[in-house]
């Protein structure tokens, strides 16, 4: 299951990122080689940067990679360390439902219901907010599954930091 | 109660001084019952980020425009259409008038209510040439908000029209990326724009106002006495507004024709006005509404 | 106010201190900060929308596309002839790769404009190959995240143009020719502090070229250089703008990469690209939540609290200069460039101003100031993506930083002291 999510994550990445590229060549392309500006490849840029952002992030939470200092939890061992990885992984699931996906939740709903549009595109801003709760589902996931590994006590799970440094 | 304000230009700018003229009369009007805080530079958010949070009742008021507020309630297209206004005079009877009183009030539904309108002057073309016929701007690459309105202006008077953020502006008119952009003669000296771009040509098409709101459940909150009080509070500091604003903008002219040395072109307009008419039918053509408005501005003219 | 900071800060600390990854750390507590000001539904609604907002700027955008470039380059053999290019000029000097680095990031920080992605690029290429080098990873993440900035002094610099717009129109002219001194100094003297650190612990020179290598190296390297000509030579001739040169660096080193080297296919592709979207996502995770840190501080009126109890200390101009200058790096251990600019700029402006200092100077201060704020833990944008692209952590980079914190610090009292170091080159060329 968590491998089917990781890899269906890192298709819509190299997918964002890809059409990113293109957007932001085309826009040099179409002003200064063929003399007529897009005038939409700015706003879509920026809003498919604010995907790649939040889906990458919650990429990046299920390969245990956000920066953390590890000062503190790397003196401890055995029961202590698995406590103080489960409390890391409650708050970090406690945020994502709390703000991400309730309060994200909230302001794609009322960005919806206000009929707030995009400048160039038109297109509902709650769409382009819509990353934000999105992220925070799929990093609800990744907590609990991270936590039930460590639960069931997989030891490989356990001795290493689900957060930490990054080599 | 105390209503935070959130705008995004400095606190020397024109527009926060008239804000602040409203603040101490609001406060005064009320026996200090109704108190305005403003923050200025944008230090709650970006004029759409306000926009959303007054419209959670996260934040009191803010002051966007007219250009930015299309996307949260139409009835100020009408507002935004170019050459709508035949003068500044027509501008302000519109204003401060009912028609005015009427858009600021058309939103109560979105979650917030206009509470001002703050002149911004006229905008016009500026850059690396004089524009004084629209055949000048064929070919050439404006820079435009990222507005409907503005990008479809620019088409019909024959220019390619260009966005570009505003932090990124100055270097695209140093480098040539964009040939010209389009704003009111203060962004000549508050952006220096006048240092990279030497020809101002006041052709004058549109005039977007600055436009303060307060959200609805900062407005219900308050009583039928204050609420009169606030009104006549913005009434007060629009009609000292117009004078500072028109003091500061022959300013800027002044300052960057000698210190910056831009040249300032007289346009005749006839030309720019024929070109763009077709967009008053089609922004009519969007909604009763907007048709109605568009009708009852033009009427306005005595 | 005071509960405020006590919240914001304690909440923070905490959650850090017991492993809480930084992004989520920060937007925890300034979620919990905004409860004092708002009730619960609007600031889950706030915080929210700063996450994804927050990031809505245009400087940032480069920050994923110099990233991918970077990568490219490493894995399409480009970045590996740009070394043996480097160590033919340089590698006599003790630490030449660290110097290579700081020059680069001069370079390029300077016309790009932005730290971050100076960091991101440079970075991206140099610290595989210092490594490769017996280089500690640490100390090349240090030396990367130092330099990075000094590209916001040396013009054109976004930075000096939002500082103009802040302070209502001083002369971008004059900020950017001010910018000169202050920020080539900034590089020189890093390269003299990584220059001695690698000097005493001991970094391999390389032995003398003959001149068939510097021929061979040279010929290698013309085509990767050809980005920087492409890149530079695009935005000053106005074909495209700073952003979008990294979206053009991309194509530049992915057609050298796929067409011309051979190095790596296309099915290399979608893991190079998975890759850059991590380190980019965990750098903008916490830029946006620090941007929703800096709206909690300012609807909590921490920055005037700061500077009132900062102020009332002394009415000597030396200390009150020297006041504002700890107030400035305080308050960038916290907070991210532009929102520091917009929020202190009016604040300490009129202060200043009634000392007699002028804007150009104070503003070169100020972004120094900051420089520096975006170096140090536990927020700082340009220490995210050091860390990120030098594939370190951020507590074994403290150490190597220090002694550059220490040259920085010195150098910012030199530029708020001595006036004439930013100001003489606008009044010979300007007549400022
Ligand atoms: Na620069
Ligand atoms: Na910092």
């Amino acid at each position: 299951m968590r491998s089917t999510v990781d890899s269906t994550l890192k298709c819509a990445l190299v997918l964002i990122f890809s059409i990113l590229v293109v957007c932001v060549v085309w826009q040099v392309v179409s002003r200064f080689i063929l003399g007529t500006p897009s005038t939409t490849t700015d706003e879509l840029a920026r809003f498919l940067f604010m995907w790649l952002a939040l889906i990458g992030g919650a990429y990046t939470l299920g390969q245990g990679r956000h920066l953390a200092i590890d000062l503190l939890t790397l003196q401890l061992s055995g029961k202590r360390k698995l406590l103080s990885e489960l409390v890391i992984l409650g708050v970090v699931g406690l945020f994502c439902a709390i703000v991400m996906v309730y309060g994200g939740g909230q302001l794609v709903a009322k960005t919806l219901a206000s009929g707030q549009v995009t400048p160039s595109l038109q297109i509902p801003m709650g769409y382009v907010y819509g990353a934000i709760p999105f992220a925070g589902l799929v990093m609800i996931y990744y907590c609990l599954s991270f936590a039930l590994d460590l639960g069931s006590g997989e030891s490989k799970q356990a001795d290493e930091p689900a957060f930490g440094p990054l080599d | 109660a105390t209503l935070r304000l959130n705008h995004n230009n400095p606190p020397e700018h024109p527009v926060h001084i008239s804000m602040q003229i409203m603040a101490d009369r609001v406060a005064e009007l009320t026996d200090g019952d109704v108190k305005i805080r403003i923050y200025p530079n944008g230090q709650l958010g970006t004029q759409r980020e306000s926009m959303e949070l007054v419209q959670n009742c996260s934040l009191e008021m803010a002051r966007s425009n007219a250009s930015e507020l299309e996307a949260f309630e139409e009835s100020y297209s009408a507002l935004n259409l170019p050459y709508i206004f035949q003068s500044e005079e027509h501008f302000n009877d519109v204003i401060t008038g009912e028609i005015g009183a009427d858009i600021l009030n058309a939103s109560s539904e979105q979650g917030f209510r206009g509470v001002a309108f703050y002149t911004e002057g006229a905008r016009s073309f500026y850059g690396d040439r004089a524009i004084n016929s629209p055949a000048d701007l064929k070919g050439m690459k404006v820079r435009v908000q990222p507005s409907p309105s503005a990008i479809r202006m620019v088409e019909l008077l024959g220019g390619n029209p260009t966005p570009i953020s505003w932090g990124e502006l100055y270097s695209a008119l140093q480098q040539g990326v964009v040939d010209g952009a389009e704003n009111n003669p203060t962004a000549l000296t508050t952006a220096r724009h006048g240092e990279v771009a030497k020809h101002f040509s006041l052709d004058e098409h549109t005039m977007i106002p600055s436009v303060v709101v307060i959200s609805s459940c900062a407005y219900d909150a308050l009583t039928d006495e204050q609420r009169t009080a606030l009104r006549q509070a913005a009434l007060e500091s629009m009609e000292a507004h117009r004078k500072s604003w028109n003091a500061a903008s022959d300013a800027a002219i002044e300052e960057a024709q000698k210190e910056l040395g831009v040249t300032v072109h007289t346009v005749e307009k006839a030309p720019f006005v024929e070109a763009v008419l077709p967009m008053h039918e089609e922004v009519a053509a969007k909604s009763e509404k907007l048709a109605d408005l568009i009708a009852r501005i033009k009427a306005a003219v005595n | 106010m005071a509960s405020a900071a006590l919240l914001l800060f304690g909440a923070f600390g905490l959650l850090t201190a017991i492993g809480v990854p930084i992004a989520f750390a920060i937007g925890a507590a300034a979620a919990i900060t905004f409860l004092l000001f708002m009730d619960f539904n609007q600031s889950v609604f706030i915080v929210a929308q700063q996450m994804a907002s927050g990031l809505d700027s245009f400087t940032l955008l480069a920050i994923p596309f110099f990233i991918l470039a970077g990568n490219i380059m490493n894995r399409g053999g480009i970045a590996m002839r740009l070394i043996a290019f480097a160590k033919v000029l340089g590698g006599r000097l003790p630490g030449a790769l660290a110097h290579c680095n700081v020059l680069a990031n001069m370079m390029f920080g300077s016309i790009s404009g932005s730290a971050v992605a100076a960091a991101a690029a440079v970075g991206g290429v140099m610290s595989p190959l210092q490594k490769k080098e017996g280089y500690d990873p640490a100390y090349s993440a240090a030396v990367n995240i130092a330099s990075c900035p000094t590209g916001l002094l040396i013009p054109p610099s976004a930075t000096l143009i939002v500082y103009s717009l802040i302070t209502g129109g001083t002369s971008i002219a004059a900020l950017f020719v001010a910018g000169y001194l202050p920020g080539i100094l900034m590089g020189l003297s890093l390269m003299i502090v990584a220059g001695i650190i690698a000097k005493k612990r001991g970094y391999p020179l390389a032995p003398r070229s003959t001149w068939q290598e510097v021929f061979r190296a040279t010929a290698d390297a013309i085509l990767p250089l050809g980005l920087i000509i492409i890149v530079m030579g695009g935005i000053i001739s106005g074909a495209f703008t700073a952003t979008e040169a990294s979206a053009i660096a991309v194509v530049y080193t992915l057609l050298l990469a796929l067409v011309w080297y051979r190095e790596i296919g296309v099915k290399d592709l979608p893991s190079i690209i998975t890759e850059s979207a991590v380190t980019t996502s965990i750098v903008l995770l916490m830029i946006g939540a620090s941007i929703a840190m800096s709206r909690a501080m300012a609807f909590g009126d921490i920055p005037f609290a700061l500077s009132d109890a900062l102020l009332s200390i002394s009415e000597n101009p030396i200390v009150i200069l020297l006041a504002i200058n700890i107030a400035l790096l305080i308050v960038g251990t916290f907070m991210d460039m532009t929102p520091a600019l917009l929020i202190f700029t009016p604040i300490f402006m009129p202060v200043v101003r009634d000392l007699g200092m002028d804007p150009v100077h104070f503003g070169i201060v100020m972004t120094f100031n900051l420089c520096i704020g975006i170096c140090t833990p536990p927020v700082g944008s340009a220490l995210f993506v050091g860390c990120s692209v030098g594939g370190t952590s951020i507590s074994a980079v403290i150490r190597p930083l220090l002694p550059f914190y220490a040259v920085l610090f010195a150098l910012l009292l030199l530029v708020t002291y001595v006036p004439a170091i930013s100001l003489t080159l606008p009044r010979l060329l300007l007549g400022y």
